[in-house]
């Protein structure tokens, strides 16, 4: 314990030195890559400087403010397409599995379709479903089926021999099989699963809005670029990095949510739930 | 059926009627890969209510072969078996079944998992959770009725999987190798208190282990098995008056009577 203690200020030191020295680097390059900017060294096409940056920010966001309602088109479009498609593949692919029958059938096409890029199908959805909404949903579903669908089935097939066996020793039926083991087993797959699709349909809305650029983020990137608006272009893809980031931040803390008894955390607060509970419920002191 | 078959039953039907036998095998037999291997041949035998038996010998003896069986798990090829005087066609609930493994679910907490068997008949009452809470003391882990299995030990998983087990409510207990995995001292430890319980429950009990010693140690009487193929050598009674203290093992009496039954294993 006395160990712990000393230490703990030195950790802590090293931690806020090693951050300080990131901010540094960082700032370092920046001042450097504005300063070849402002010396004329770097082509503003390649390479706007970081202040017209700063100022393409503000524009889009305060001053002009015009880039809310492209996020907010192309952010419905990802849930809307995410929510569909991911439904669709965890539901099918639980289908699938289940069914020994319909796996030996599907299971070619499947790996046919695997190996065709989804991007490649775009085109044809749209030609299909023509210009609009509808279509860019549909694309965005196609990308985000997969690895739902993939992965789930995988979880259903790869379902732990013994723990069969123990729920047919209990004499369970099959749909007790499946509520009580087979889909809280395949959870933490389907879990790996959504956070692939959910980083594809972010991809899948860019795609949708360079074929058809009439709005939201991507067609905005590509009518700042169009205009050789290099800074405001940069504003928006650094913005989608942002994006990019809270949605694995916010898939990863869903996945620990969802599949709590894969990490420690997860596991303490669900017994202190359960504990709290099953107190409530007796009106008595917890037992955990 | 042929003519053996229909002798094999009358016979059947007449040991079935004695008094208090809970579990009936008449030359019960099991091959694989279309008769090419042979996993347990024709084995004959009477288990009466309430009896501790092991079954000894070692890999591929068919001790597990024929415990899955009696479980319902796995198909006989030849012969009759019956459970409270029922042919054995598949699980039932009054038959519980506990592996070498735990085979908890990792989702579910002790109580939780402990219900699980309650859960295929009936949404679980207060008295079953009461019920299950109980058997979780019984086994020692009252501390742990809202641990998940990932935060137990090998040995106190185990323990959840006995609770389990008897939460099953089944009169007839199969257990394959149940701490088989499990270090030296915790088996030992464990054995003597499912002696404890099973006497408590007052169970009928098949025993799967590969240790002579501890066959003998747990159980009333001891089916010899001999493997290539799988065959039921000699049920061997023992003497020794209950509850037994771990230091049985130590006396000249038990020891002869592990040296009786590694002669038998030794000859075939």
């Amino acid at each position: 314990m006395a160990l712990a203690a000393d230490m703990a200020p030195d950790a802590a030191r090293l931690k806020w030195r090693r951050r300080g020295n990131h901010a540094a680097i960082f700032l370092g390059l920046l001042a450097l890559w504005q300063g070849g900017s402002s010396a004329g060294l770097l082509d503003p096409l390649f390479f706007p400087a970081p202040l017209d940056i700063l100022a393409s920010f503000w524009r889009i966001y305060v001053s002009q403010g015009n880039v809310w309602y492209h996020l907010y088109v192309s952010l419905s479009l990802v849930l809307a397409g995410f929510t569909a498609g991911s439904i669709l593949g965890v539901g099918l692919g639980a289908v699938v599995g289940m069914n020994a029958t319909v796996r030996r059938f599907l299971q070619p096409y499947v790996i046919v379709l695997e190996a065709t890029p989804r991007i490649a199908v775009a085109p044809l959805l749209i030609a299909a479903l023509g210009f609009g909404p509808q279509s860019k949903i549909a694309i965005i579903m196609l990308v985000c089926f997969f690895a739902p669908f993939i992965n789930t089935l995988s979880g259903v097939i790869n379902v732990n021999r013994d723990r069969m066996e123990l729920m047919r020793s209990l004499g369970a039926s099959k749909m007790q099989m499946l509520r009580k083991l087979v889909l809280p087993d395949a959870i933490p797959v389907i879990m790996a699963g959504e956070r692939l699709a959910m980083t594809s349909a972010l991809s899948g809305v860019l795609v949708a809005e360079f074929i058809q650029r009439d709005q939201g983020i991507g067609a905005l990137i590509l009518t700042y670029t169009r205009n050789l608006n290099m800074a405001s272009a940069f504003a928006c893809i650094l913005t989608l990095t942002a994006i990019g980031f809270l949605i694995f931040k916010g898939m990863e803390m869903v996945d620990h949510h969802v599949a709590y008894w894969k990490n420690e955390t997860g596991m303490k607060r669900m017994t202190e739930k359960r504990a709290r509970v099953w107190a409530g419920r007796r009106g008595g002191v917890a037992h955990a | 059926m042929n003519k053996i078959a229909r002798e094999v039953e009358t016979q059947m039907s007449k040991a079935g009627e004695g008094a208090g036998t809970v579990i009936s095998g008449r030359l019960v037999g099991k091959t694989f890969a279309n008769g090419a291997v042979v996993a347990l041949e024709g084995a004959s035998f009477d288990i009466a209510q309430g009896d501790f038996v092991s079954l000894v010998g070692p890999s591929g003896c068919g001790k597990s072969t024929l415990l899955r069986m009696v479980a319902g798990l796995i198909e006989r090829t030849s012969g009759t078996l019956t459970v409270h005087g029922e042919p054995v066609k598949g699980p039932r609930r009054d038959v519980g079944l506990m592996f070498q493994k735990a085979t908890l679910l990792d989702w579910r907490t002790s109580l939780e998992n402990v219900l699980l068997p309650t859960e295929m008949v009936r949404k679980p009452t207060q008295a079953d959770e009461d019920e299950a809470i109980a058997l979780l003391n019984m086994v020692g882990l009252k501390d742990f009725v809202f641990s998940f299995p990932s935060q137990l030990s090998g040995g106190m998983q185990q323990r959840v999987a006995l609770a389990r087990l008897l939460k099953t409510g089944a009169d007839i207990l199969l257990l394959d190798e149940p701490f088989g995995a499990l270090d030296e001292f915790t088996r030992e430890r464990l054995n003597l208190e499912l002696m404890r319980i099973v006497a408590e429950v007052k169970a009928t009990t098949l025993f799967v282990t590969h240790n002579i010693g501890e066959a003998i140690f747990l159980a009333d009487k001891v089916m010899v098995m001999t493997p290539r193929p799988g065959r039921l050598a000699r049920m061997v009674e023992v003497p020794f008056a209950r509850p037994r203290p771990a230091e049985l093992q130590l006396t000249p009496e038990f020891n002869a009577l592990v040296a009786e039954v590694r002669d038998i294993l030794g000859t075939h």
